[in-house]
């Protein structure tokens, strides 16, 4: 295992795609030392910044609060990327596979245009995540992404595939433009599912909808049953038994398509 | 002062086909002779010596291709970048590279001199600025004038001698260099969400004014007015299937006056509907061939990424409508408009597939070299860093059937590329890349390597690998000086405009300027493009 | 960023002032922020195809709450304050005559009648106009607004001609953006660190950089921020280096390390300025002045630049990093 040990919050924000267990699984202990960091407009070394522990591994472990640090595990494919601490914005965009696990906070644009891998946030993360950057026709396209706390605007915009929860509270425009996939929410604020195509949105408390939503009806579908079943193995817990409640069917987006599933939980009583 | 040596020089003009023989440079031109102690001598033994790359027709600046790169930076972010560095600014390459980028893009070509093919004269002073950041490439500009409603309005009363002054009026107004046609009638039809589609029909708005009659009164103005650029025309109808009836007859209608057809790949469609959508480039290069007075630009497309940008206002709603994809409009208040809509062709596509085989078939039908030249309509049919692509799917005809066995099986049934086994020579690739485009310019110190010409010269290696020949030059001298040397850019220079000043009764300013206060929302003194705005300017005089 | 997500289709102002019948006016107030708007372009003219002047022309305002320019409107539709995006999105399912939940739209402000009316209306005029001001552009959804107001335009074209404009702020705005287009291909929030432009709002653009102090520096021209930014924003540019070139003093003045007095663009110094419908104006000064232009003085600051050591290490390779 590699240990990256962060001395002291940089003075203005650092670009690290270089902490990435496809760059450092075969780089002997120099070598990493010597891996480029961006600060600002210059370009200086991994251990300006950061203690090395280690070489030559697919484990990467950085520990502090590197919610400054941007990039990390940029486009990774394998290996484990693990955060003690915080991260900073792009963390795990364009991954391919792999895993990466956050104990504490990861601020915005988490998993962006990722295509398959598994991403754990003990925190808090930002908005834009899974989400396609400014312009890009397509967000995720497979993987996994799940945040134990809130996240912010956007969540899952543009995303083709793959699967999102946010145990806590997502901010405005969760599923923005969504093709397909599904975003699985502890609640949610305005304008859940704005402009959905395709894809499902699970919300396990009541959120707001927009006049484009249709009410189906309220049922039990048995996918959830076996899909309940997978998400336990990620920690999610999704209820579905007919003793507890039912979902709470909706469709839309009216305006522009009517394939979008939009399912909320009623509890029993 | 400067010698190149040892290279084979291609110099078509001048009946120079091949021969090894020195090129000498002095004050920015081409010599006879230099002597003495201050020459540089450039080695060019294995290379082919080419007069610099001149594009008849593309989109690089103002109002419309700046539109475009507000629609679609994930196209920036994928493209190649230019760092900043001592010599060169940064920037992007891509769809719609920003204007420091376009001149090191062209430089990476070879490409010596460009024609901004689509400027409204109401944003001129935009299309300038942006062509004055453009570093390495001399310029040129069509102004848009074909949907001015002004210029309509007396072609509506027959006041045809009045129109001319006015329409040269505009042209000096601009600083322009040509005048561009585009969907005569069809872009003011636009005005009101319609089209003009039929060349004898009245454009909405009108009853005596017709796409036909725009066409010919126009091509007429510029002959009288000696402009040396002949009227630049996107005929009606393009891309819709069937419209090789309307090319042929717009051909019928410019009736011996001369005409620059653009991307003509884009007019030359058969069939009724998207599904019987074929090539009917026989029938049009037959046609074409006998028409001495007109030139045209391929337009061809490659698979891949573009974006479409054109003045072609109902093509562009046409087109969001058909994909979905994002689409831009902007209705230039009395003048023309503009359409954006990103576009990706695929060789799975049957209808792509079809006009990738028109562009090429153009280009090798058409019998004469210096009337048909290499274009895309950048960044409509591909972006112009594609051209070294086309040279060798020209040059190389076993390379162009592997291609060709790609194409969806129903497309080989309605294109006649198959049948072809003409290959460009290279000295047809230097008439149809600079000597062509240079001579349909009117610009007689472009496109060669005479005495007395541009020092504008690329060096390639000659390399059977056309596309990496075209694409790497060793060297290229723009106006004498080295600029790209083994492959890098090392010098930064400044390209010029050329614009006309044509002759024109100055007393057409008493009837524009009441009319112009009335219909327009500027002040009438705002209106003409100051000189400064232009630097270093070469002014040619007309009539 | 609206233009980025589906297009933009507008026209230049000339256009409106020919052809309009039908002008909406959402989330803006014109009779104050843009006080020769509807005399100069969009209600009072006698355009060449509108020859009856105001008469031929319905006005729309649609606002949360009566404004000056209430007064000039032939229909007022008042919705409730940040319900734009809900209404706006069921208009564009009610143009494709799409079903909506009857009892959500009334939680808009306005019916289901109101809106299948003015849905009628908008495929019925001739040439129709949206022009969206910071009512929309500013409240919560922001470029999402502005987007669905871009979106409900461009759909209308399948039935009439229908165009938009957002109504811009005060200053050079648009020309700003139109010249960071042009040289980075990026309108806004440009990052230039690594040697080439990257672009990304809420990363790059400057009130968020400015706010989470990703900067350590800042220089300031024609701009104020210290007057309208967050605390946090403010009090970082009180704390880092900061400089002024502003022919005034400014609030962000007295913060900075730096002022530097500069003549008045469009008095003293020549430019352009690039109107709302980015068409291009060249300013005349007519005044001389003590003080230099702003060009004058950034060129004096970049001759210093230049001789300092290139910041790129010789070896830099370009890493790609979107």
């Amino acid at each position: 295992m590699i240990t990256l040990t962060l001395k002291e919050q940089p003075e203005v924000p650092i670009e690290a795609e270089a902490l990435s267990p496809d760059v450092v699984a075969e780089l002997g202990n120099d070598e990493l030392r010597a891996l480029p960091i961006f600060f600002g407009k210059r370009q200086l070394r991994l251990d300006d910044f950061f203690e090395v522990e280690g070489e030559a591994s697919e484990e990467l472990e950085i520990h502090g609060d590197a919610s400054r640090v941007k990039w990390l595990g940029r486009g990774m494919t394998r290996g484990q990327l693990r955060i003690v601490g915080n991260a900073g914005m792009h963390l795990g965009a364009f991954m391919k596979g792999g895993a990466i696990d956050v104990s504490g906070n990861a601020s915005d644009w988490v998993g962006a245009e990722m295509s398959g891998g598994l991403i754990r946030i003990g925190g808090n993360v930002g908005g834009q995540i899974g989400a396609a950057y400014r312009g890009s026709l397509t967000g995720m396209t497979a993987g996994t992404i799940v945040v134990e706390g809130s996240a912010g605007l956007e969540v899952g915009m543009r995303m083709k595939r793959g699967t999102i929860v946010v145990k806590g509270m997502a901010k405005d425009f969760t599923g923005l433009e969504m093709k397909g996939g599904t975003i699985i929410l502890g609640g949610a604020e305005l304008r859940t599912g704005a402009w959905m195509n395709r894809g499902t949105i699970i919300s396990l408390t009541p959120i707001p909808l927009l006049p484009t939503f249709a009410y189906n009806c309220s049922y039990n579908p048995t996918f959830l049953r076996i899909y309940s079943r997978e998400l336990e193995t990620l920690g999610v817990s999704l209820p579905f038994e007919e003793s507890e409640g039912s979902y709470e069917l909706y469709s839309g987006d009216a305006a522009v398509s009517r394939k979008g599933e939009l399912l909320v939980w009623k509890p029993a009583g | 002062m400067l010698r190149i040596t040892g290279g084979k020089v291609y110099d078509p003009a001048n009946d120079v086909n091949g021969e090894v023989r020195d090129v000498c440079i002095s004050d920015g031109r081409i010599v006879a002779e230099v002597a003495g102690a201050d020459v540089r001598t450039i080695d060019a033994a294995g290379m082919v010596v080419f007069p610099g790359g001149v594009d008849v027709h593309t989109h690089v600046a103002g109002g419309a291709l700046n539109f475009a790169r507000a629609m679609t930076p994930e196209n920036h972010r994928a493209a190649a970048k230019f760092t900043h560095s001592p010599e060169l600014r940064a920037g992007v390459g891509g769809t719609t590279p920003s204007t420091f980028a376009t001149g090191y893009l062209y430089a990476g070509l070879g490409y010596t001199t460009v024609n901004e093919a689509a400027v409204p004269v109401l944003s001129a002073r935009h299309t300038h600025e942006e062509l004055r950041d453009t570093p390495l490439v001399d310029k040129t500009c069509c102004v848009l004038m074909a949907n001015n409603e002004l210029i309509l309005d007396l072609l509506e009363e027959g006041e045809t001698e009045r129109a001319k002054h006015l329409l040269a009026w505009h042209l000096w107004a601009a600083k322009g260099y040509g005048v561009k046609a585009v969907n005569p009638g069809g872009v003011t039809a636009w005005k009101w969400g319609k089209d003009a589609k039929i060349l004898s029909e009245p454009v909405p708005g009108y009853s005596k004014v017709t796409p036909a009659k725009i066409i010919s009164s126009m091509a007429a103005m510029v002959d009288e007015l000696k402009l040396p650029h002949p009227m630049h025309l996107h005929c009606n109808n393009l891309g819709a299937p069937g419209n090789i009836d309307t090319t042929i007859e717009t051909m019928k209608v410019l009736d011996g006056h001369r005409a620059h057809m653009a991307h003509l790949q884009f007019h030359s469609y058969g069939g009724d509907d998207w599904d019987t959508l074929r090539s009917e480039s026989v029938r049009l290069a037959e046609f074409f061939n006998g028409q001495p007075n007109l030139t045209a630009d391929a337009g061809a497309i490659l698979f891949g990424d573009s974006v479409t940008i054109t003045a072609d206002g109902p093509w562009q709603h046409l087109l969001y409508q058909l994909t979905g994809r994002k689409w831009g409009n902007l209705d230039v208040e009395n003048e023309t408009g503009c359409g954006v809509v990103p576009y990706t062709y695929k060789g799975t596509n049957m209808v792509n597939a079809v006009q990738w085989a028109v562009g090429l078939e153009l280009l090798l039908l058409i019998d004469d070299p210096w009337r048909i030249y290499l274009t895309t309509d950048h960044p409509n049919g591909a972006c112009f860093w594609r051209y070294p692509e086309i040279i060798h799917l020209l040059m190389n005809a076993d390379f162009r059937r592997e291609c060709i066995d790609k194409l969806p099986e129903k497309a080989l049934k309605r294109i006649h590329l198959p049948g072809i086994d003409r290959e460009y020579t290279l000295s047809e690739i230097a008439i149809i890349i600079s000597a062509g485009p240079a001579r349909a310019l009117g610009m007689p110190q472009k496109g060669h390597l005479g005495v007395g010409a541009d020092a504008d010269v690329a060096l390639y290696n000659d390399d059977p690998d056309r596309e990496r020949m075209f694409g790497h030059p060793r060297y290229l001298l723009k106006g004498g000086e080295v600029v790209v040397e083994e492959g890098d850019i090392r010098k930064m220079v400044d390209g010029r405009e050329c614009i006309v000043r044509p002759s024109f009764d100055k007393n057409i300013e008493e009837y524009l300027r009441p009319l112009f206060e009335q219909y327009y929302t500027m002040s009438f003194d705002n209106y003409p493009v100051e000189m400064d705005r232009l630097e270093g300017a070469d002014i040619r005089e007309c009539g | 960023m609206a233009a980025q997500l589906g297009g933009k289709v507008t026209c230049t102002l000339g256009e409106v002032k020919n052809r309009a019948d039908f002008i909406i006016y959402w989330g803006g107030n014109p009779a104050d922020c843009h006080p020769l708007h509807f005399s100069r372009y969009t209600l009072i003219p006698k355009g060449k195809h509108v020859p009856e002047g105001r008469k031929g022309r319905t006005m729309v305002l649609v606002d949360v709450r009566e404004t000056p320019s209430a007064k000039h409107a032939d229909i007022l539709l008042q919705i409730k304050p940040g319900k734009d995006f809900e209404v706006i999105t069921t208009l564009r399912a009610l143009v494709k005559n799409q079903p909506v939940d009857a009892a959500r739209v009334a939680e808009t402000g306005l019916t289901l009648e109101q809106m299948q009316d003015f849905v009628d209306r908008m495929k019925n005029a001739r040439f129709g106009v949206l022009f969206f001001g910071m009512g929309l552009s500013m409240t919560r959804g922001k470029h999402m607004n502005s987007a669905a107001a871009l979106a409900l335009v461009a759909e209308l074209n399948a039935y009439t001609k229908f165009v938009s404009m957002p109504m811009r702020g005060h200053g050079n705005v648009t020309g700003a953006d139109v010249v960071m287009r042009w040289t980075t291909g990026f309108p806004f929030g440009v990052s230039m660190s690594r040697g080439y432009p990257r672009f990304n709002p809420g990363e790059f653009s400057t009130i968020d950089v400015l706010v989470r102090g990703d900067n350590d520096a800042t220089l300031v021209l024609g701009a104020d921020p210290g007057a309208t930014m967050p605390q946090p924003a403010i009090d970082h540019l009180a704390r880092t280096p900061t400089i002024v070139l502003d022919p005034k003093v400014t609030h962000t003045s007295r913060l900075a390390r730096v002022h530097i007095t500069t003549a008045t663009t469009g008095i003293s110094a020549p430019g352009t300025v690039y109107r709302m419908d980015e068409i291009p104006l060249p300013l005349k000064p007519i005044l001389e002045s003590p003080y230099p232009t702003d060009e004058e003085v950034v060129h004096r600051i970049l001759e210093k630049v230049k001789e300092k050591p290139a910041w790129l290490p010789a070896s830099f390779k370009e890493v790609p990093c979107a």
